[in-house]
């Protein structure tokens, strides 16, 4: 318990100081924060579950639009914001920027939460591929629908309020860092206490033998249900803050980007380790710092490069990094092994 | 919990691996100036992102091997710092941040597209990069009030209204009934906006409004739609894609439409591609080879399209020849300047009025050139089977007559 604190104590002061040790980093640390907190909470469902959603990307785009749309839309017209022949120039002031952030915020992590119980109550009912197969509708139909309304923008896009200018030119990149660390940080206090309670054993037990946990008396729904509200409710957060630092919505490229970020958390979390806790954050960590060194050093083929080390991964980390070291150092996880008992084993074999 | 340690040595193996990463490029080193440039090499602009950085290059070199740069008495050589944006504005706008923050990148290029324009800009507004761009023409671009952004194209709403001011003239003045069909993306998008204008102006009547997905693969729903509603123009607008696909499924539904108007015909090398299919598609463009414009680097637009022919091996469409034109005005900016301030650069950028090969560059408050026409040109082929695009509007640079209606498939 003593050696956990000191790591997170660690974890928190590296999260605090890496915008002023890393200043030329900090979008590529806030994406980090962000991509954490999508992988971290698709495992709840993916891992702890066992239902592979690929609609989590749905919560995500939601949140995007919503907290951009409050934003503007408490000052000013939205459709007159986003219409692309308006010839007048609407500029928030640093107050009502941050207000709207902040409301912004509110409503995109509380409206997904409740579009997920809806969503929910309809399609958890079925299960394994089926249910992967229909959240991957989810993210399609969303991008689609988004992009022919007019009043976000449709196929032009939103342009999101530009950061006001208050403090220097570092102050942009340090608040969205900021943001994305302090719900990075609600996010695993939050998941981290969820699996300490009963709540999480039913997931599993949801996982291991749907059947036989609803014949033990559990309402398996319900507890589905709330486990993909609690997704929504950080994926609606993480789309959020995603909006105001790209500064751009697209609806297919930008919110509902099912091709990636709907693919990556899946892949982040497998990657790490699904169904442990910090198997999404290594995993996602991990993947970033991959992705961005494909970028720089294999222009044009980082898609190839990215390729092989999913092929990597599925064939020498099919429990992922996590899994992995578990397996190599099982004593380090707390797993007694009995040497003599062990070789006795293999002798009777 | 010995777990532990294996993640604190994580953290720490991150920790360094981070700090040993930061190498930083500056703007000017030694007799260098670097540009940074976000391109689609991947995705679904990446013919188009193509075309865009072949013409950067294509300038570069021409403007390096004439004597480059002159700046304080001292001459320095274009380079350019590419990424690959993957046609995506998420990733447009962290490497713009990558450009400028890690690369040290003072001056920007812009990527291919509106719709990265839109996504790049707000970063290179925040730490004051000027940005000449040749690819983002939506008017949105130019109504938000930024001060470094300049692009040398004429805006997205004014390709294809001249279209329809033509049909209109072909009809005696009186309105005519269009269908529209524009993908959803902020350039289309901004074209039918102009189409829309266009329509109000002249008394006409919309009959077919559809919107088309990206990655356009098939509008085969619309065109049924145009059989029945036999409107007397089918506008379509779906860049490179989008204007393939119209082709091929026009022609194999046999669609009969009077007038066909479209975008980026050239870019998809239609007239090569489709042949004899592709005739009498009108075609808006920004620029055209027989345009008369002059400059120093490039002489005239049949040279700059003899010589980028024998570079690259295919024809240069607009978009590259914007492109060259991107590093001309900042060239003359920078020697204007006299300086590498970037808010010096700035106001010489803003006070730009030049011509170039590609035509006359003269920005507007907004950014946007508003000393460069757009112009219209026909597909026409000769009875061998040899298409060409001809210029037909405006008549100042028309070299051919309009074709005007189209004669039916069955004639054909």
């Amino acid at each position: 318990m003593k050696n956990n604190l000191i790591l997170y104590i660690g974890i928190l002061i590296f999260g605090i100081a890496a915008p002023f040790v890393f200043p030329a980093f900090k979008v590529q640390l806030s994406i980090l924060c962000v991509l954490i907190v999508l992988a971290t909470t698709w495992n709840i469902q993916g891992g702890e579950m066992g239902y592979n959603s690929f609609g989590n990307i749905l919560f995500y785009g939601l949140g995007m639009y919503l907290c951009a749309s409050v934003q503007v839309g408490m000052f000013f017209p939205l459709a007159e914001w986003t219409e692309s022949g308006g010839e007048k120039t609407f500029v928030h002031t640093p107050a009502q920027f941050f207000q709207g952030m902040a409301v912004g915020l509110i409503v995109a992590a509380v409206v997904p939460t409740i579009v997920a119980g809806l969503i929910g109550y309809s399609i958890l009912g079925l299960r394994g591929h089926y249910f992967a197969i229909c959240t991957l509708g989810l993210g399609v139909a969303a991008g689609e629908i988004s992009g022919g309304i007019e009043i976000i923008g449709a196929g032009q896009g939103f342009t999101t309020p530009p950061f006001p200018d208050v403090g220097s030119l570092d102050s942009r990149g340090e608040f969205f860092y900021f943001l994305s660390f302090f719900v990075l940080v609600l996010t695993f206090v939050t998941v981290r206490a969820i699996y300490t309670t009963r709540f999480k054993l039913i997931l599993n037990a949801i996982r291991d033998n749907e059947d036989k946990a609803e014949a033990m008396g559990i309402e398996t729904m319900k507890y589905k249900i709330i486990g993909w509200m609690i997704s929504a409710f950080f994926c609606g957060l993480a789309g959020g803050i995603m909006g105001g630092l790209v500064g751009y919505i697209d609806s297919t490229d930008v919110a509902f980007d099912g091709r990636e970020m709907g693919v990556f958390m899946v892949l982040m979390a497998i990657l790490g380790g699904k169904g442990t806790l910090w198997g999404p954050i290594i995993g996602a960590t991990v993947f970033h710092i991959f992705k961005e060194g494909f970028w720089t050093f294999f222009l044009g083929w980082q898609y190839v490069a990215l390729g092989v080390l999913i092929v990597v991964i599925v064939i020498y980390f099919p429990e992922g990094i996590m899994g992995w070291l578990r397996e190599k150092y099982p004593e380090r996880f707390g797993e007694v092994v009995d040497e003599k008992d062990r070789k006795a084993q293999v002798e009777l074999k | 919990m010995r777990l532990n340690k294996i993640i604190l040595s994580f953290v720490s193996a991150l920790v360094i691996l981070f700090s040993t990463s930061v190498a930083s490029f500056a703007k000017v080193v030694g007799d260098k100036i670097i540009l940074g440039a976000a391109i689609s090499l991947t995705g679904k602009y990446s013919s188009n992102g193509v075309h865009t950085q072949n013409g950067y290059n294509m300038a570069v070199d021409r403007i390096n091997s004439m004597g480059g740069v002159k700046v304080g008495g001292k001459t320095y050589k274009f380079d350019i710092i590419y990424y690959d944006d993957e046609s995506n504005p998420k990733r447009a706008a962290q490497l713009a941040e990558r450009l400028i923050s890690q690369d040290g990148v003072e001056f920007m290029l812009g990527p291919y597209s509106s719709g990265l324009t839109k996504a790049i800009a707000p970063v290179t507004e925040k730490y004051g990069v000027p940005m000449v761009e040749a690819n983002g023409a939506s008017r949105s671009l130019f109504t938000k009030g930024y001060k470094y952004l300049f692009a040398v194209l004429a805006p997205a709403n004014l390709y294809l209204d001249v279209a329809i001011d033509l049909a209109v003239e072909k009809n005696n003045g009186k309105g005519v009934t269009v269908a529209m069909a524009f993908e959803q993306d902020a350039f289309s998008q901004d074209v039918r906006l102009g189409v829309l204008d266009a329509i109000k102006r002249t008394g006409s009547k919309k009959v077919i409004d559809d919107k088309l997905p990206k990655e356009l693969n098939d509008m085969a729903a619309t065109l049924v739609k145009v059989k029945q509603m036999k409107p007397d123009v089918l506008v379509v607008s779906g860049h490179t894609k989008g204007a393939l696909t119209a082709i091929r499924q026009i022609s194999e539904m046999k669609v009969d439409v009077p007038m066909l108007a479209m975008t980026h015909c050239d870019a998809a090398k239609l007239s090569k591609q489709h042949g004899k299919n592709s005739q009498y598609a009108l075609c808006a463009s920004q620029w055209h080879k027989t345009l008369t414009y002059k400059d120093d680097f490039f002489k005239d637009g049949m040279t700059y399209d003899a010589d980028f022919t024998k570079e690259f091996g295919y024809a240069p469409p607009y978009q590259a020849a914007e492109s060259s034109a991107a590093l001309l005005v900042f060239k003359d900016a920078f020697e204007r300047a006299n300086s590498f301030d970037q808010k010096k650069v700035r106001d010489a950028l803003a006070a730009t009025n030049m011509q170039t090969f590609y035509g006359n560059i003269k920005f507007a408050p907004g950014g946007q050139n508003v000393d460069k026409p757009m112009v219209l040109f026909q597909v026409m082929c000769d009875d061998a089977g040899k298409c060409e695009n001809k210029v037909v509007a405006p008549t100042k640079w028309a070299s051919a007559k309009l074709i005007h209606p189209i004669p039916s498939w069955s004639k054909r």
